[in-house]
C-alpha cells in the first residue's frame, strides 16, 4: 500500500501569489499565512474531530522523496457549514491542498482550501 | 455535574425564549413580540464575525506598558519557533479564551434574551456568558475567572456591558495581547441594520496599558445556523 502510494504520488509545491492583509505589528501565528503553498499527494489518514480536522498527506518533495504532511482544517462544525462531509476524504484519495506552512519548518499545513480528485473545491476554514 | 445542570438551564432558557428558527421568524413569535413591547433592542440570533483577524487592533499598536509589549514580543517569538498547536497560546491547550477574545474566535455565538440577563452561547469551547441586566452591581471581592462578571444596561438601542473580575491567564486576542487582572472591558453592542451587529470594545487596564483604548468588531446574523457542540479536548492525542 505504501509502495503504491510512493509510485502514485505526485507532488507540486507552488508558491501561490495571493495578496494577504498586512498585519500591524507581529504575525503572531505559528503558520506562515503570507506564503501559502499547494501540495498534491495521497491521503494516508483523515481524522474528522475537534478541535481540527486532520489530513495526513503523503507528497513528494522536489527531490522525489515522499514526505508526510499534517494538514489541519477548522473544526468539523465549521467545515460542515462550508459543505464538507466526513466521508468526503478517505485514505488513498488523491488531493490537492493549499495552505500556510509552519514557520518552524515542520511539515504541518494550515488548510486554506482543498481540491478533491473530482475537481470539487472546499474552503479549509469556513470563514474569511 | 454543576456545569451540566447550568448548561441545561441555559439551553432551557434558550429554547423558551428564542426558537431556533431565530430572527427571521422570531419577529413573529411570542417572545419577540414581548421583547418589542418592552422597548428594548432584540439581538436574538446566531452571530458570526465578518472578518477574522488575529489582532483586536488590526492597524496600530495599543498603548502598551513596557512589560506588556515585552510579553507580546516574547509570545510572538515563541509562536514563530513552536510547532503549531503546541505554541504559547493558552487556547491550544483548551484553556478558555476569556473576554473579549471569546467573541473574536472564528466560530458563531448566539444571543438569548432572558428576563434578567442576556445569555451568550459560544460554539467555541461550548462556553456560556451571562450579562445581568436586572440592575445588580458587580459583587465585591470577585474571585477572578475566565469570563469575569458582566452587568448590562440599555442606552436606547445599545446594550452596554461592563465586565470585571477577569483572571490574567488569557490573551486579549489571538495575536497574544496581554492583560492583567485589573482588566475592565466595556462593550457597546448595537444593531446597525437587521443583519449586522456592531460591538465597540473599550479596554481599560492600567497595569498593562498607559491609557484606555478602543476596538470595533462587526458580526453578521446567520439565520440558518445553529450553535453546535464543540469539545476542544476531543482530539488532543493527535496534536
Amino acid at each position: 500500500m505504501k509502495n503504491e502510494r510512493v509510485i502514485v504520488f505526485t507532488l507540486a509545491i507552488i508558491v501561490v501569489l495571493v495578496s494577504r492583509p498586512v498585519f500591524a505589528h507581529h504575525s503572531g501565528s505559528a503558520f506562515d499565512l503570507e506564503h501559502p503553498v499547494t501540495l498534491k499527494g495521497t491521503v494516508a489518514d483523515f481524522v474528522w474531530s475537534n478541535p481540527h480536522v486532520f489530513i495526513s498527506l503523503d507528497a513528494k518533495d522536489d527531490k522525489g522523496n515522499v514526505e508526510q504532511w499534517r494538514v489541519e482544517g477548522n473544526s468539523p462544525n465549521m467545515l460542515a457549514r462550508a459543505g464538507w462531509k466526513k466521508e468526503m476524504i478517505k485514505a488513498g484519495d488523491l488531493l490537492s491542498v493549499t495552505g500556510a506552512p509552519a514557520k518552524n519548518g515542520r511539515k504541518i499545513l494550515r488548510l486554506v482550501s482543498v481540491m478533491l480528485a473530482n475537481g470539487q473545491e472546499f474552503d479549509g476554514q469556513g470563514f474569511k | 455535574m454543576v456545569r451540566i445542570h447550568f448548561m441545561g438551564l441555559v439551553l432551557a432558557a434558550a429554547l423558551a425564549s428564542s426558537p431556533s428558527t431565530l430572527a427571521q421568524t422570531a419577529q413573529h413569535s411570542g417572545p419577540a413580540k414581548a421583547r418589542a413591547a418592552s422597548g428594548k433592542p432584540d439581538f436574538s440570533g446566531v452571530w458570526f464575525i465578518t472578518e477574522y483577524r488575529r489582532n483586536l487592533l488590526p492597524k496600530e499598536d495599543p498603548p502598551f506598558q513596557p512589560w506588556a509589549e515585552a510579553v507580546l514580543k516574547k509570545r510572538d517569538l515563541e509562536n514563530n519557533q513552536a510547532d503549531p498547536d503546541t505554541g504559547p497560546d493558552p487556547t491550544e491547550r483548551c484553556i478558555p479564551p476569556g473576554v473579549p477574545r471569546i467573541m473574536l474566535q472564528p466560530f458563531p455565538w448566539e444571543i438569548v434574551h432572558a428576563r434578567d440577563r442576556v445569555v451568550m452561547i459560544f460554539e467555541y469551547q461550548s462556553q456560556v456568558r451571562q450579562v445581568f441586566t436586572d440592575g445588580r452591581r458587580h459583587p465585591k471581592d470577585l474571585d477572578p475567572t475566565y469570563m469575569g462578571h458582566s452587568i448590562g444596561r440599555y442606552e436606547g438601542n445599545t446594550l452596554v456591558v461592563d465586565t470585571i473580575g477577569l483572571n490574567d491567564k488569557t490573551w486579549l486576542d489571538p495575536m497574544g495581547l496581554p492583560h492583567s487582572d485589573a482588566l475592565h472591558v466595556v462593550e457597546r453592542v448595537r444593531r446597525t441594520d437587521h443583519d449586522t451587529l456592531e460591538v465597540n470594545y473599550t479596554i481599560d487596564d492600567a497595569k498593562a496599558y498607559t491609557k484606555t483604548w478602543t476596538a470595533q468588531k462587526i458580526f453578521k446574523l446567520k439565520p440558518d445556523w445553529q450553535i453546535k457542540e464543540y469539545v476542544c479536548s476531543e482530539n488532543n492525542e493527535v496534536r
